[in-house]
This record gives structure tokens, sequence and C-alpha cells, in this order.
């Protein structure tokens, strides 16, 4: 993004008992955007979120807003609002009370807060249900309650743990697309915090995906996809199938040439960050199954194997073949054999959706 | 990641050091410090220290006795309750039969009766001139009464009328707790009853039954009212020490004190570390209820009258309490029921200023108690749970402490500790006045106050708070706002418990009373030895009326709040 830093995380590093939950992150955020943290369980997406809102203190490293440091605010001073993933709802308060909540310690009028209180809620498409208690809601209803609550005092940032993770899934899907184009509406800066891929893409601006309390890549969904910078990433965002290679010189620019199976050479996308591929060294091929198709078995650009899997996914058949060295998944659109049968896999044309990563080994320092 | 909020800490501000600092100091001078006094007071001789007093102790015939029997007569409770109250637990829990849930709310109707009160009402039931008594005593054509309400076996009749409800009510809860499915599982594994009794039933219950048993234990140990009035020349440890302290044994009663807070503690250590052992096997209880009856025919009849009969029993004295209360000053003499019946008493109670003071004193005293023991207990689970300070661990231990300490031994540690002024050692004349009972309630409450603030803490979602804070909240109004109205539940349970505890207490109120300060029990007390036993059971009513309102409210508010909760 070539807009300015708004909110930044400037190397954060948080320790727990010894092990790092985060270590040495650093995000710049700009305004209006939306960007989300991604990764599995565990990765540290959390703790980072809590640190942004100040509920957890850095032990290293700064936060940052509008160039202001404000790693060592309370909570209560950020004006950031916050949906926490069961919603915290007061239960002992009114939906209108819980609305209200964060305009009174605002200290506007009561008319205002009312006013307020009233567009909060249309916002989020739930009008007149002031006086309900929140325990009368469904979960569906309490969440949007919980987002009213964190918008109502218009605040600089809005920061979302997971907060979709307890709705059933059709409705997850509707109402991440109603959140995103609620926050685009306002135009808030927010960072969103979830463990699921899909809401990453349909939600976000740009993505963190994060691994082992650090950041692995940082950009847009299409760049992630499309250009993962580690191997972790390619998997967690996506498809693939893996199989190792032995480097057989670089072709021009960022594309590498991989030998696998023998004898059969594909060309690969490397990673930006080059780590010097030598001829002869190892590499591990990945490869999405929408860029490999099946080919005539006397094809000499094709990879020998035997289906293993077959999956019927909608329009399209996912296939799984075990080859030399690994596993390929392909993808077609019409049936192309059945588990058992030899086939011959070859790259549907340039080097899209194919990359060559380090191996495990080497990438672990 | 709740634990991760927990393990970081804002640093506190100056105000919250401030309120550290105050917990710690006033927990530490009201519960610690009287008893380092008695431990102290009982090694001091003439200028030196000196285990002479011990030595006493310890070849004197009459106090190992008292130890002894103190022991053995709570082993022997433990035992009884349970035999009662398991066995009864599981009828309820297990059958259904038409009048179920109302029979079974009865049962723990012996908890609505203070110890004094459970006493006094078993006296006119079962004493030597009680309604049970006489009847026998007629119908069989007896010169004699059939039995002497007296020593021992008294003792432990009544121990077990009165603490059966412990292993009654954490049976029931043990059982609720556990999901039935795993009686499924063990069925379709082949399990018969009787196995799944063994091995799936009884292991689950054992958290629940050494909880009980502990708790039965500690209250025996505690226990003065049935001893002191039922005991005749069968001491235990607590008339021991307050027969020296009347006596002016003074040094003695420090001992002695010192060697019942050591039992008891000693007793406690382990037998809290056991929780989750296997321990049902040794106490053998709980094999009766293999036995129950399995035929539905016979279950349909046998069942509801057991339970019928069962109940009977337990409401006997209650029943009795409210027919004595009834009877005029000296018209009941030698019949087996009395002959005449009228509200005069009740008239009396509140009619005079003289007799109405007991009532406010004991309303005054306990509402004050109860008001301190609340608000230290939400202090200390702000600083255990949320703060998380340094010494959280001692914070918890000085909460539960006199809960470990028999009320005599906490009344004899005030009573030594503020006799004398010497405020540069925090010691102040506090004898003689309302405070010290207040200081006796608030102890003895604490515990109950104090298990359920923390409880309450550990059950709020930590995430309540930290939205607060999101919307702006100081920490202030976070607590006033968020944290106290969520405690709600949790609080208004213990303090009903509190405030009930405090209305009947007994065993600390006869040490540290004056006629002006006196509470209800103490005036029940002297109209028994005044033989105006209408006026005494007239008291015991109004006790019981107040504990089963309180229980009621406190009930009430906690069932109101869960109503709105999500």
């Amino acid at each position: 993004m070539s807009d300015q830093i708004f909110l930044e995380l400037d190397r954060l590093t948080r320790v727990f008992a010894g092990t790092a939950a985060v270590r040495e992150l650093s995000i710049g955020v700009a305004e209006h955007e939306i960007v989300t943290l991604l990764g599995p369980s565990g990765c540290g997406k959390t703790t980072t979120l809590r640190m942004i809102a100040g509920f957890e203190h850095p032990d290293s490293g700064r936060v940052v807003l509008e160039s202001r440091d404000i790693t060592g605010l309370a909570p209560q001073k950020r004006g950031f609002g916050m949906v926490f993933q069961h919603y915290a709802l007061f239960p002992h308060l009114s939906v209108g009370a819980n609305v209200a909540f964060g305009l009174e310690t605002a200290g506007h009028s009561k008319q205002g807060i009312d006013d307020r209180v009233t567009r909060a809620l249309d916002l989020v498409r739930l009008p007149g249900i002031e006086h309900r208690s929140v325990g009368s809601l469904s979960g569906g209803q309490q969440q949007r309650v919980a987002l009213a609550r964190a918008l109502a005092p218009e605040p600089r940032v809005l920061l979302l743990d997971e907060p979709l993770s307890n709705l059933d899934a059709a409705l997850r899907e509707q109402t991440r697309r109603e959140l995103r184009t609620l926050v685009k509406e306002i135009g808030i800066t927010t960072v969103y915090v979830t463990h699921d891929q899909e809401e990453a893409f349909d939600l976000s601006d740009r993505i963190a995906v994060m691994r082992a309390g650090q950041l692995d890549q940082l950009g847009p969904a299409e760049e992630l996809y499309h250009r993962p910078s580690t191997e972790f990433v390619a998997t967690f965002l996506g498809r693939a199938g893996a199989v190792e290679s032995i480097v057989d010189g670089k072709a021009d620019g960022e594309v590498v040439r991989c030998r696998i199976a023998g004898d059969v050479v594909w060309s690969a996308l490397a990673p930006e960050v080059d780590v010097g591929f030598v001829s002869g060294s190892k590499l591990r091929l990945l490869a999405r199954p929408e860029a490999l198709t099946f080919a005539s078995t006397d094809d000499d650009a094709a990879v020998r194997g035997t289906i293993i899997d077959r999956r019927f996914a909608g329009s399209v058949y996912v296939y799984t073949v075990s080859v030399e060295g690994g596993k390929l998944e392909v993808q077609t659109d019409g049936e192309a054999g059945r588990p058992g049968d030899a086939v011959a896999i070859v790259p549907r044309g340039a080097p899209v959706g194919i990359f060559a990563f380090p191996p495990p080994l080497q990438m672990s320092e | 990641m709740s634990t991760a909020l927990d393990r970081c800490h804002k640093k506190l501000t100056p105000r919250a050091r401030l309120l550290v600092v105050a917990v710690f100091v006033a927990l530490v001078w009201a519960v610690i410090y009287p008893n380092l006094v008695v431990l102290v007071e009982s090694v001091r001789g003439d200028g030196t220290i000196t285990l002479r007093h011990y030595a006493e102790f310890f070849q004197t015939p009459s106090e190992l006795r008292a130890l002894w029997s103190s022991i053995w007569i709570s082993v022997a409770t433990v035992v009884l309750s349970a035999l009662v109250g398991i066995p009864l637990a599981f009828l309820f829990a297990r059958y259904e039969f038409p009048g179920r849930r109302v029979l079974g709310a009865l049962a723990a109707m012996p908890v609505l009766l203070p110890p004094l009160v459970g006493v006094i009402a078993i006296l006119f039931l079962y004493g030597e001139s009680g309604i049970a008594t006489r009847s026998v005593q007629t119908v069989l054509g007896l010169d004699a009464p059939p039995w002497r309400l007296q020593g021992a076996g008294a003792i432990l009749a009544v121990h077990a009328y009165s603490m059966y409800v412990y292993f009654y009510l954490f049976t029931l809860a043990g059982l609720a707790r556990f999901d039935p499915a795993v009686h499924e599982a063990a069925a379709s594994l082949g399990a018969g009853r009787f196995r799944t009794l063994t091995r799936v039933t009884l292991p689950l219950l054992t958290p629940a039954l050494a909880g009980a048993s502990l708790l039965t234990f500690m209250t025996s140990m505690a226990s003065f009212s049935a001893p002191y009035v039922l005991g005749g020349g069968f001491r235990v440890m607590t008339t021991q020490i307050f027969n020296s302290k009347l006596q002016g044994e003074v040094s003695m009663a420090m001992v002695e004190t010192a060697m019942l807070a050591a039992v008891s503690l000693l007793v406690l250590w382990p037998l809290s570390r056991w929780e989750g052992s296997r321990e049902y096997v040794a106490l053998g209880k709980g094999t009766r209820a293999a036995r129950m009856p399995v035929k539905s025919q016979w279950a349909a009849i046998g069942v509801p009258l057991l339970a019928c009969v069962g109940v009977a029993v337990l409401l006997l004295p209650h029943l009795t309490l409210i027919l004595v209360s009834l009877v005029p000053d000296g018209t009941w003499t030698t019949q087996t029921l009395p002959p005449e019946y009228s509200l005069e008493n009740y008239a009396q109670l509140f009619g005079e200023a003289r007799t109405l003071r007991p009532i406010l004193n004991s309303l005054l005293m306990t509402s004050a108690a109860t008001f301190v023991s609340v608000a230290l207990a939400i202090a200390v689970g702000q600083l255990v749970v949320r703060w998380r300070v340094r010494g959280r661990g001692l914070l918890e231990g000085m909460l539960a402490l006199p809960w470990a300490l028999p009320g005599t031994v906490l009344a004899i540690a005030l009573a030594t500790t503020f006799s004398v002024n010497q405020p540069w050692v925090g010691r102040f004349v506090l004898v003689g006045t309302a405070w010290i009972l207040v200081m006796a309630y608030t102890l003895r409450v604490l515990p109950l106050t104090g298990r359920a603030a923390l409880a309450g803490f550990r059950q709020l979602d930590p995430s309540l708070e930290e939205a607060a804070a999101s919307l702006g909240a100081g920490p202030w109004r976070t607590l006033r706002r968020i944290t106290i109205p969520g405690l709600l539940p949790a609080i208004a349970a213990g303090a009903s418990l509190a405030f009930v505890t405090g209305l009947g207490e007994f065993v600390a109120s006869i040490v540290l009373y004056t006629h002006r300060t006196r509470p209800i029990s103490i005036e029940i007390l002297s109209q028994l030895r005044d033989f105006d036993l209408g006026a005494a059971a007239a008291y015991g009513v109004l006790l019981m009326v107040l504990v089963a309102v309180a229980f009621t409210l406190g009930q009430r508010w906690i069932q109101g709040d869960r109503g709105a909760a999500v």
C-alpha cells in the first residue's frame, strides 16, 4: 500500500514462560485499510491483536498510531473498538445498555447516546432491539450487537478477534460479506484475526500470514496465492501437491528449472528472497492443482504416476497422483480416470502456480 | 487467551498498591496475629519461654481423654453422616416418584437449624422429658424414661442429624455434575449395576465425598453446642477450653486452644490433599446404594414410603420446636404433649425491649460482619484472580484459615489478643464491646464469602472487563459497572450463607458476649437455664425463619440473575 502508515507494529515481541508467542513482528496498516492476521492456532495472531488493543504488553517493540507511540497507553485510553471471539456482551445489561456503554464513558449527553445507539443498531441491521436482553439473541444477533457496541463510540481502529468463529457456516459467509461492506462504508481502519483462509480472502485488503510468532508474508490475497514466499504460505492458502526436486540451473528472472521424478524438468517460481539456488541443490517443488493437467503418457515433459484419490468438488475434479518423490494434485473439468490408473502430468503452461522452496531442513535456521 | 491476560501484568497504580498493602495488613492482623498471641501465651512462663503448660497437658488424663474424644467423635460423625446422607442422596437422585422434589428439598431442612437450635429441638423431642421419650414411656408403661439423652451417644446422634446434610448435598451435587452418558457408556460396555456403581459412580463421586468428609470432620471437631448442652461429664476439646477459661486457668486454656488448632490443621492438611484419591474405599460408604430396590413394583410403593418416613423423622425436631414455642410458660409439666397453646411467647418476644434486644443485636452484628466480609472477599478476589499479586497463595490461605480453626479457638484468640491496650503492637481493648463480636463473626464467615467471591471472579469472563476497557471504561467504572454486577450471583450466595451463619452463631459468642451485646443464641441458652422452654423455642423458631428467608432471598437473587445471563 502506498498510503502512509496509520497503525504501525514495530518489532513486537511477547514472551510467555520462555517461549516467544510473537517475535520481532512488524506490520504497517494504512488508514481505512483492512489487514487480516491469518495463521493456525498458536501462531501468535491473537496475542498480536491484544497487544494492539493494549491488553497485552509487549516485552519489546512498539505500537505506533499516527506517529505516536501508544505502547504504554491503557486500553481504555486508546479509543480502539474490539469485537471479542465470544462477543463478551455484558449479560446483565440490555442490548441498548451494552451499545451505550462506550458512549457513556465518552461522556455524551443522554440524547446523544440514544441517537447513536439507534444509529449503531441500524448500521448492523438490528433496529429497535434496544430493550431486549442479550441472552435472548441468537448467535448471529449477538455478534452484530457486539459489532454495534464496538462501533458506536466511533473508534479510530476496529479490532476483531475471530468474530465469526461461533457462527454456522452459511451465516458466517453471509456475515463476512456484510462485515466488509459495513467496515468499508465507515472507512474504519481494521485489524482482523482469523485462522480461516477463505474469510481472510473475502474480507481483507491485505493479509499477514503468521507462523510460530513471526510474519511469513504480508500482501494482498492474490499476491499471497500466486507468489507465496514460503512453503507454509503456499499450502496454508490454497491446495498444492509437493515433490522433491533438484535444481537444474536458473532460467530467467525468478524462474528456476527443477528436475523431478528422475529426468523431467519443470520451471518453477522461486521466492523473491532468493537464497541462491545452485545447480544440484535440493528443492521442494509445489504445484497448485489448477496449474497442472493430464497428458499422454509418451509426453517427454510429463511426470508419470498413479492416481490414488479422486475428489469431486462440484464444477471440477481434483486427482491426487502418487509420483516419484511425492504427490501431485491435478484439477480437471471432466472425469479423467480412477484410482489405480497410470497417468502422466504436465504443467498447463507458463510457470504459474508452480513454486520451488528450499526444503524444510534448511529453512529452520 | 485468558491465561495470557493473567500473566501479563499491567503495573499497579499507586492506589492499587495501597489496597494490596491494606488487605494484607488487615488479614494478617485479624486472622494470623491473634493465633500467634495464643501460641506465645501458651509458652509464656514467668518472663521466660517454657513448655511447662504443654507438659502439664500431656500428663493430665482428663485433657488427653478430651482430645481423644474430640477425634473419635469426629470420625464416628463422618461415618454416621455418610451412612445417612449418601443413600438418601441416591434415593432422590435415582428414583422418580410422586413428591420427590418436595421431599428432596425437605431432606436438607436440618441446615435451617443453627447448631444450638438443633440441639434444643432434639432436647425437646428426645430429652429426658421430651415428647418422643414420654410417648415411648407411656406406650410401654415404663417407670423411668427409656433413654437418657446424654454423653457421647447423644452428641453423635445430634451430629449425625445435623451433618448428614453435607453428605446429602455434596453427593447430590456430585451426581448432578457428571454426565449421565458415563452410565450409559458403562452399561454399553457390559457393566451391571454394581460394577457401574463401584467402578464408575463412586470413583467419580470421590472428590464430592472427600469434600463432605472433610467438612463433616472439621465441623464436628469444632462442635460446641452439642457437647456443651448434652455432654454431661463427657468432655471434648471445645468444652474443655471453655471450662478452663471459666475457671481462670488461662495458660491451660491457651495450651488447649493451641492443641485443638493443631489437631484440626493436622487433619485438614492431608485430607484436603487426598481429594481425588480412592478415599471412598477406606470409608466404605455407598455400598447400600447397590442394594436399593430394583423391582419396579416394589420400588413404586417402597421408595416414596421410605422417603416420606425418612423426611418425617428429619422434620420432627423442627415441628417440635414450633410446638414448644406455642406453649405458655409453666403449663407443660408431666404430660406427654403440652396441654395448652398460645402465641404468648411471640408476643413477649417482640413486645419488650429486653427480649427484643438480642434480636436487634444479632441482626446488626451479623449485617455488619456480612458487609465487611463481602468487601474483604471482593478485594481479595481482585488481588488474587485479576491482579495476581505476589503472595496470593497466602491471601487465599488467610481467607480459608478461620474455616480450619474451630470457633472456640478463634474466640479465645480474639479474647486474649484484644483484652489489653497496646496500640503499638496492634492490640486494643475490644473485649466487652460489640466490635469484638462483629470481628469474630466476620472472621467466621470470611471463608464463605471468600470462597464465593474467588469462584465468582474465576467464572467471570475476563474479556468482559477487557470489552469495558476497550470501550473506554477505567478500572473503577469497570469494577462498578461490569465486575461487581457479574459477581452478584456468587456474592449473593456467599453473603446469604454468611448471614445465616452469623445469625445463629453461638460458639464464639458464648466466649465474647456481654449482657448488652448478647445475640439470640445466648438468649436462647439463658431462657433454657430459666426453664422458660417456650421462650427459648420461640427464639429458635425466629432464627429458623430468618435463616429460611435469608436462604430463599439469596437463592432467588442467584436465579433471577441467571435468567438474564447469556
